[in-house]
Formats: structure tokens, C-alpha cells, sequence
């Protein structure tokens, strides 16, 4: 069975590769416009040093530390998706798992790119490859995320070699590049054999290695001794975090990709309710971490503890806390919860409350802990500047750039999964539903009477 | 100024260049992890933790390493000894 | 080898913070101006801070001097990621401004925040520069910093000694805190000197550590004052 056989309706998802629109320049000019203002931020923080950011003694850490964790968070939608649907055999997964698995490793990027951005010696980052000390939870953080973006590039390259395999064979475009991606496929068994066990074994690996990577992102403030951060919550608190932060990126750009695309065929409002049930479970899931966090808190009522938790609660940080709270439990479980609500619109807004409910909850864990020192000494406070909102902005928009381009390459949807669901997966559900009900028995009466 | 079809033995080299910069760049990774070892050694500095890490991080590395020659290599064998009598000087 | 501590007796301390102004002058302390300052980026590597939390006296009660606590087992250097931070075999915490990659995971774990960050070059070229210690460099930007218990003396005492021909006394090292008290409140010595003077206050009935339930083994320790009995 050769690749290059008719795509039939799959055609379609090759449009976004041998088409563009107009759209998509003004997509790429605005987007190009974001970059362009975060390089002039950054350009300004190189020229004059970090001092032209908000942040100041004690509160050393700001909008890129929050934004490093926010989007190293978001890196776990490729994850739960791919690797854990898949392990689950779940069917639904099919036309989700490439946007998913291309969030991933754009994001890794950016997240560890925000490191950098806050360092006050970037010219001396190579410090941390000839003198690392293992024992800094940064080093970990080093370590881990390169597992986990060598894993998810390899990830979201093997079920993309098929997908290549057929752009070769039909697409006039990047002729060499597909050939090369493509590693001589030709859908042979043997092939199919080698891809399948390879993927299934790499969708085991990627699952630790991925909660690896938020654990030791939340040790960096876990492994201290201050107030609100020294809790061995943590490590699951970020985990789930990541994930609910994860899934709601993950709609949103399926829900951009599906109007910008035409995609409405294959992603259905099936995929949505079924994602939007997973952010509902999330984010009770994340509510309930929450609320274990604080009461033991104010159970315990600590002196230096409770300075910090009344900053969140009623003081100068309650706004964007409850802000927060509102955002990533009230609106979801609203919105998701009744089902009448359970809109694609609806899902949309749920999930657009939960990304900034989840960064709004970093900058929570950030920054009234380090304004309440332990010392009596005046609190501190923050506020960002222009050139800190001009790296986010630009964070986000070199994401968006990054994630549109791959679009152009490669097609957003798996071809090859979405043909793999059509004639294997109907059968391998029937069997496996089959084998959960009884056996049936072979009696002569019964024989004797079907006839 | 894209041939119809490229050179197969252009590339074949390119195809076997991505799998040698995944193995210098896996290799790069465990020889710096190796070396932090050995400075933790050298400075008194708690050495448990770089061993201890590297315990766990190196055979992810080596697993990806070997699942990626598995793949590279196991897909571009299967396509020399495909339907390409003509071209196929292996057989 | 020596083990260098402190004892600050808050009975003689008047709150003149003169320890402060010699720390600045001795270290080259960057000159923050007010704008900066308004912003809070003063860099005071011996801080006067307030004696107690919640005073009664509105903010107007007694103070107490704060340098580098120089912990035994330090916060700060388990979280640095590239050895600019550590611990001498002699007990100082010691910054390495060469090395520092400004990643301020130091400043957020020290639990006394006695570690400084160069938001700007802080650096004075217009002819300011001319009045700085020699002996002690100046920092770039981006780079933190933090009251090193003058080791440049420290290392200027054991050449001198050297010099001379003459084994090195402890007493010949004290840092500029120390040595400008008026009040004589700052002690400074070697902790492994069991009958040092700074060793024999240190095992004073009135001696605490800043934070002590958090096991981080400071070595300026505290004579808090009649009457009182805990300190921070």
C-alpha cells in the first residue's frame, strides 16, 4: 500500500499548506508587529539593565518568571492529549493530537526563552552549562526540560512522518524538505509496525518526563523557606495547574484553527464538550488544591504565613486573587457545568477565563510572597512597566508566529490518524466492547434456534 | 530551481544528517551532565544530587537516542529494499 | 581554621547606623539615587532595620543592624545555580560578582533578604569614582551582591602578616562595621576561638539568632536587650 493513493475528503487539510489567504498576512503582520515591540523591550532591558522592569528589593521576581512558569505550564496540553488519550485509546483524540503536540514544543520554547529574558547576565548563561550545580532546582529545570523538549519534538515527529509521506507525493511545494521528512515512507507493514511501537513507547516515556518538568518548576519556589511557597503541594499543585491551563490553551487554538481553516468537519462540537468535560474536571480538580492550600494555612495560622494569605485575601493582592478564582473555577463550572451553556461559545469563553485565571494565578504565587519579607521591614510592592508588558506581548505573539508557520508546513490535523480511525478504529472499538460484555455460550437449544 | 525529483543519494545524506545531529545533540547533553558530576566531585558540593539525577535523566536521553535510530533507521532500510529495483543497488 | 562570626549587642546600639555609612563607604556601595530609591532599589548591604515587629512606637522605636547573617547552612547557596554563591571553608558566604548570572534565585530564598541586586551600572564615572577602596571591586549591572564581612581585609591581614614574617592574629581582621561602632555594640572574631571575645558573648544567656526555627545557623547572632526576649 503505497501513500500516494487518493485523499479523498482528507484533501482538505492540505489546503492550509497549498493555500494562503489574505488573513493569514494580516494574522503574520500583526503578529510579526508584537515581536517587533518585545525585541525594542528587550533591546531597552539590555541597554540599561533590569532596572527598567517594575521590579525592585524585595519583590526580585515578576512578569517573566510568572510568564516562564505560565507557559512552561501550558506545555503539558500535548501531553494529556496525545500521550495519555492515546494510551487510553480514546477515539476522540484523533483530529486533536497534532495542534496539541505543536502547542508543546512552541511553547517549550518560549517558557525557556522568559529565563532568559529575566536573567540580569544573559551574556553569561553559558555559566549554567560549565558550572551547574545540581543541587539549584534550576539546574533541574534545565535538565528536565530538555528531556521533555527532545521528547515532544520526537513526538510530533513521528506520527507527522506519514502525513509528510503524502505531502511528497501531492504538494509541489518544499519538495526536498518532505523527502527528507519523510524517511522513505511508504506505508509498508513493516513500517507501520515500526512507527506504531515506537509512538505507543514514546507515548508511555513523554507522560513522567512531562510531569517531571512542572514538579521541578514548582520546586523552585517550593525549595525555598518562604511563606507560601515552602509547601509540599506544590509539585502536584503545578502539575494540575499545567494541565487545566494546558487543555484551555489547546480549545482555543483549535476553535482559532477551526474558523481560520474550515476545519468545522473534523473538529466537532463532540471534541469540544468532551475537552470542555476534562477542563470542568480540572478545574475542580484545581479548586480542590487550592482550597487544601489555603485552609491549612489559615488553620495553622503562622504570623508570616497569614501576612501573606491576608495580602491574597483582603489586601492589596485580593483583587487579582479572587480575580482568579472567578476565573478559573466560578466561570468554567458555570459555563461547562450547565449543560445548556455547554456552548462551543460558551466552552470558548471558559476556556479564555481559565488561561488568565491560570497566569493570574502565578503572578498570585510569585509576588505577594517575596513583598512580605520575613524581617520587619516595609512591604514591598510591584507594578510592571512598559518594557515588561512589551516582552510578554511579545512572547505571546512570537508563539502565535511560530505555531501559524508550522500550520504553512505541515497540516494541523493528523491525516494519517484521522484515516487510521476510519478503518481500524471502528473495528478495534467493536472487539474491545465486545470483550467487556459475556461471552456468549454456545447451548444446543440455542443453536437449534437461530437455525 | 527544485528538481522534479531530488537526488536520492542527497537525500539519503540529509536523512542521515538529522539523525547524526540527534545523536550529537543527546551525546552533547549526557557528556555535560557526566561533567557536572564530576565538578560536584571536585568542589565537595554534594555530589549525591548530580548523580542522583543523572540516574534518571541519562537513560531518558539514551531511550530517546535508541528509539530514534530505531525509527530513522528501520524506516529508511524498509524504503531501500522497497519497490525501487532500478535504483536499489543493496539487493 | 578560623570560623569568622559576629555578636551585635543591641543594649549599646543606638540606632546611629554609622556601621551602615562605614559598610558603604568600605565596599563601594553604589550611590542609588532618589528616583531609584523612591522605587525601592537602595542597596544597603549593613541595613538598619526595626527592632521589633508591630512596635508600639509606630515605626518610630528601637532599630537594629542588619548585615549578611553569614549562615552555616545557607538558603542561599543551595539554589544558586552556578557556584557564584558559597560557602568559604572560613564560614563567610561568599559572592562570586564574576561568575553571577543575575538569576536572583538567591534573593528570593535568603529568608532575611540581605542580598542586593544592580538594577542599573551603578557604577560613578564623574571623577566619584576617585574616592572608592581600591580594594574592593565594583559591581556591573545585573549582578547581586551582599555584605561580604570585608573579606578584602581579611585577605589584606594575611598578606600583612606574611609581609611582616608573622603569623596571622585573628584581631588583625575586623570589618568596617565593626571597627567604626562607636557604641562598641559590633563584636567580631573567630567562633572556633573558644575564648575569644566574640565566642564567650555568643554563649551569653541574652544571645539569639534572627529566624532561628529556621535552622539556618547564622553567625551574627544577637544581644537582645534587658527585658526583651526574642528578637525580629
Amino acid at each position: 500500500m503505497k501513500s500516494d493513493e487518493t485523499l479523498g475528503s482528507d484533501a482538505h487539510l492540505l489546503r492550509s499548506i497549498e493555500e494562503t489567504g489574505r488573513g493569514f498576512y494580516v494574522a503574520v503582520g500583526l503578529l510579526l508587529l508584537g515581536v517587533l515591540w518585545g525585541v525594542f523591550a528587550y533591546g531597552t532591558q539590555l541597554t540599561h539593565g533590569l532596572g527598567v522592569t517594575g521590579l525592585n528589593q524585595p519583590v526580585s521576581w515578576g512578569f517573566y518568571v510568572t510568564n516562564f512558569v505560565f507557559f512552561i505550564g501550558i506545555s503539558h496540553a500535548g501531553t494529556l492529549i496525545s500521550a495519555i488519550l492515546r494510551m487510553a485509546q480514546a477515539e476522540w483524540r484523533r483530529p486533536i493530537t497534532r495542534m496539541a503536540e505543536v502547542i508543546t514544543v512552541m511553547v517549550l520554547f518560549i517558557g525557556a526563552g522568559n529565563i532568559i529574558l529575566d536573567l540580569g547576565r544573559p551574556d553569561r548563561a553559558l555559566n549554567v552549562l560549565l558550572y551547574g550545580r545540581y543541587q539549584s532546582p534550576l539546574l533541574w529545570d534545565a535538565t528536565s526540560i530538555s528531556a521533555y523538549l527532545t521528547g515532544s519534538v520526537f513526538y510530533l515527529y513521528l506520527p507527522l512522518i506519514p502525513d509528510i509521506a503524502i505531502l511528497r507525493d501531492h504538494s509541489s511545494k518544499y519538495r526536498f524538505l518532505y523527502t527528507v521528512l519523510a524517511l522513505g515512507w511508504t506505508g509498508s507493514k513493516r513500517q507501520i509496525r515500526i512507527l506504531d511501537r515506537a509512538i505507543a513507547i514514546m507515548a508511555v516515556v513523554v507522560i513522567p518526563v512531562a510531569i517531571s518538568v512542572h514538579t521541578v518548576v514548582s520546586f523552585v519556589f517550593s525549595m525555598t523557606l518562604q511563606p507560601g511557597w515552602h509547601s509540599t503541594i506544590f509539585g502536584p499543585y503545578f502539575v494540575v495547574g499545567a494541565i487545566f491551563s494546558g487543555i484551555a490553551a489547546l480549545i482555543i487554538f483549535m476553535l482559532i484553527f477551526r474558523r481560520a481553516y474550515g476545519l468545522e468537519n473534523y473538529l466537532k462540537y463532540i471534541h469540544f464538550k468532551y475537552l470542555g468535560l476534562l477542563l470542568l474536571t480540572m478545574s475542580f480538580l484545581w479548586f480542590y488544591f487550592t482550597f487544601a492550600e489555603y485552609i491549612t494555612a489559615f488553620y495553622g495560622n503562622e504570623p508570616e504565613e497569614m501576612k501573606v494569605f491576608w495580602a491574597k485575601f483582603t489586601g492589596d493582592q485580593a483583587i487579582f486573587f479572587w480575580t482568579m478564582v472567578i476565573c478559573n473555577f466560578v466561570i468554567p463550572m458555570t459555563l461547562i457545568g450547565i449543560a445548556r451553556l455547554r456552548t462551543i461559545t460558551g466552552i470558548l469563553v471558559a476556556s479564555i477565563s481559565v488561561c488568565i485565571g491560570m497566569w493570574l494565578e502565578r503572578f498570585i504565587i510569585i509576588v505577594p510572597t517575596l513583598s512580605h519579607p520575613r524581617l520587619p521591614v516595609e512591604t514591598g510592592s510591584y507594578l510592571p512597566s512598559m518594557v515588561e508588558w512589551g516582552l510578554m506581548v511579545g512572547c505571546f505573539s512570537l508563539f502565535g508566529l511560530f505555531y501559524l508557520l508550522f500550520t504553512k508546513f505541515f497540516p494541523i490535523i493528523s491525516i494519517w490518524e484521522i484515516r487510521e480511525g476510519r478503518e481500524v478504529g471502528f473495528e478495534e472499538v467493536v472487539e474491545r466492547v465486545k470483550s467487556y460484555l459475556p461471552n456468549e455460550e454456545k447451548t444446543p437449544i440455542s443453536e437449534g434456534a437461530r437455525g | 530551481m527544485k528538481a522534479q525529483r531530488p537526488n536520492p543519494r542527497t537525500v539519503r545524506a540529509a536523512q542521515l544528517g538529522l539523525l547524526a545531529v540527534f545523536w550529537v545533540s543527546v551525546i552533547g547533553i549526557i557528556s555535560w551532565i557526566v561533567r557536572l558530576i564530576q565538578l560536584s566531585l571536585e568542589l565537595h558540593d554534594i555530589p549525591s544530587a548530580s548523580i542522583g539525577i543523572s540516574l534518571v535523566a541519562i537513560p531518558v536521553f539514551l531511550l530517546l537516542l535508541g528509539l530514534a535510530n530505531y525509527v530513522f533507521l528501520g524506516l529508511l532500510w524498509d524504503d531501500s529494499h522497497e519497490a525501487h529495483p532500478s535504483t536499489d543497488d543493496e539487493r | 581554621m578560623a570560623r569568622w562570626g559576629m555578636v551585635i549587642d543591641l543594649d549599646r546600639c543606638t540606632g546611629c547606623a554609622a556601621c551602615g555609612t562605614a559598610c558603604k563607604a568600605e565596599n563601594n556601595i553604589p550611590f542609588v539615587d532618589p528616583e531609584e530609591s523612591a522605587r525601592d532599589r537602595t542597596i544597603n548591604w549593613m541595613d538598619i532595620i526595626p527592632a521589633e515587629e508591630h512596635g508600639e512606637h509606630n515605626g518610630g522605636g528601637p532599630m537594629m543592624p542588619r548585615p549578611c547573617l553569614q549562615c552555616d547552612n545557607p538558603p542561599c547557596i543551595k539554589v544558586c545555580p552556578v557556584y557564584a554563591t558559597y560557602l568559604t571553608p572560613e564560614g563567610i558566604v561568599a559572592q562570586n560578582f564574576g561568575r553571577c548570572i543575575g538569576c536572583r534565585f538567591c534573593m528570593a530564598a535568603c529568608p532575611y533578604t540581605v542580598k542586593y541586586f544592580n538594577w542599573h551600572d551603578y557604577r560613578r564615572k564623574d571623577g566619584f569614582h576617585l574616592y572608592e577602596n581600591p580594594d574592593v571591586s565594583t559591581r556591573p549591572a545585573g549582578v547581586v551582591e551582599k555584605c561580604t564581612f570585608c573579606h578584602h581585609r581579611l585577605q589584606l591581614a594575611r598578606e600583612r602578616a606574611r609581609v611582616e614574617k608573622r603569623p596571622f592574629r585573628a584581631q588583625d581582621y575586623v570589618p568596617a562595621c565593626a571597627e567604626t561602632c562607636p557604641a562598641e555594640a559590633i563584636e567580631f572574631g573567630d567562633l572556633d576561638d573558644h575564648n575569644s571575645r566574640v565566642s564567650r558573648l555568643k554563649r551569653s544567656p541574652r544571645a539569639r539568632s534572627l529566624l532561628q526555627e529556621l535552622g539556618t545557623k547564622p553567625k551574627v547572632v544577637y544581644l537582645v536587650r534587658e527585658h526583651q526576649n526574642e528578637i525580629g
